[in-house]
């Protein structure tokens, strides 16, 4: 079984727990998915405190509703589709945030010139997620950053793996041209 | 597979999404194809651009406040719910004593029907007219035993 397998079936086990009032397996859940939920939300929401705020409100709202939660998904995916409508719920009553340029890798003082390049792709990539729509985005996000498989998207979207296919396409068609454009304009 | 049908199929065949047939088929074309081998490298590329840009590191709080949050939710739950069971043993309490309450009212006043019916308005105790009183006599008592079993049965005097 693989490591994604063995933790599905550590949640399944987990859950079950919770579901019988276990707070403790709750928060061994919580433990397991808060840098990933937070993670995801950070470039959904584009801005630290709100992702922080969202993987937050998401954790308590699965706590909620754990009881409805049958594990036809898997809780992952449950956890992230409870994330997902809050951040776009957030976004709608909202002007998008826009990001602080914060330094995600350490400042290189020897190499001050590879930390500016550096600093640049950053930036270049973050405009180029920032263009694309919300569905695109999430599913680019999912599949890049959290290692997500198209099953697994198209359970955290509530959309077919099909149109996973279809949005992923696009998103990377969409993300190429952006950084394409930064290369012409010698940004990266 | 002609290049443009491999270069529909190159985010998921990178992604190895695809299964065995169309993968093979694939790979056959990138084989001989050096234009789509060149796609396939710049998509590789680019993606691996994405994955360079890191994530900020979330808060070591982060756990602590979820759990705090939803112990907080769970003890004003459980709150809530006592309350809202010592107002439904409150109101339950409240429809007994009514219940209790008007049976007594009506077995008083059966009672106390009973008792007037047996021994008040001095229906059963009137005197009998005599054999040897007069028509007129019996009328009067007729009417008066009448007007008596009216008032009792009105409630009136």
């Amino acid at each position: 079984m693989s490591d994604r397998g063995v933790q599905v079936s550590d949640d399944a086990d987990l859950v079950r727990k919770a579901q019988a009032g276990d707070l403790a397996a709750f928060e061994d859940l919580v433990r397991r998915h808060q840098r990933g939920l937070f993670s995801y939300l950070y470039r959904m929401c584009r801005n630290t405190s709100d992702a922080e705020e969202m993987a937050q409100a998401a954790m308590v709202k699965a706590w909620e509703k754990l009881g409805s939660f049958r594990g036809a998904a898997s809780f992952k995916t449950w956890l992230y589709r409870i994330g997902t409508n809050l951040c776009l719920n957030l976004r709608t009553r909202r002007r998008p945030t826009e990001e602080l340029s914060e330094a995600l890798t350490a400042p290189d003082s020897d190499r001050p010139e590879v930390a500016f390049q550096q600093r640049k792709r950053e930036e270049a990539v973050r405009r180029a997620l920032g263009c694309l729509p919300d569905d695109q985005r999430a599913a680019l996000v999912l599949s890049v950053y959290n290692d997500m498989s198209y099953k697994e998207i198209a359970e955290t979207l509530g959309k077919t793996v099909r149109a996973v296919d279809s949005l992923l396409f696009r998103a990377k068609t969409n993300v190429r041209a952006a950084l394409a454009e930064d290369r012409a304009k010698g940004v990266i | 597979m002609n290049c443009g049908q491999v270069k529909r199929l190159l985010p998921p065949f990178i992604d190895e999404e695809l299964q065995g047939g169309v993968r093979d088929e694939i790979d056959s074309h990138l084989a001989s194809c050096p234009t789509c081998r060149s796609e396939k490298e710049e998509l590789e590329a680019d993606m691996g651009l994405l994955e360079q840009v890191g994530t900020p590191e979330v808060s070591p709080f982060l756990v602590t406040r979820v759990m705090a949050d939803i112990r907080e939710r769970r003890s004003a739950n459980a709150d809530l719910r006592s309350r809202t069971f010592g107002v439904r043993r409150l109101a339950f309490g409240v429809s007994l004593a009514r219940l209790v309450g008007g049976v007594a009212a009506a077995l008083v006043v059966a009672v106390s029907i009973g008792a007037g019916v047996l021994f008040g308005s001095g229906f059963a105790q009137a005197s009998v007219p005599s054999a040897e009183n007069s028509t007129e006599e019996a009328v009067s008592y007729v009417e008066s035993s009448a007007a008596d079993l009216y008032a009792l049965m009105v409630g009136g005097d």
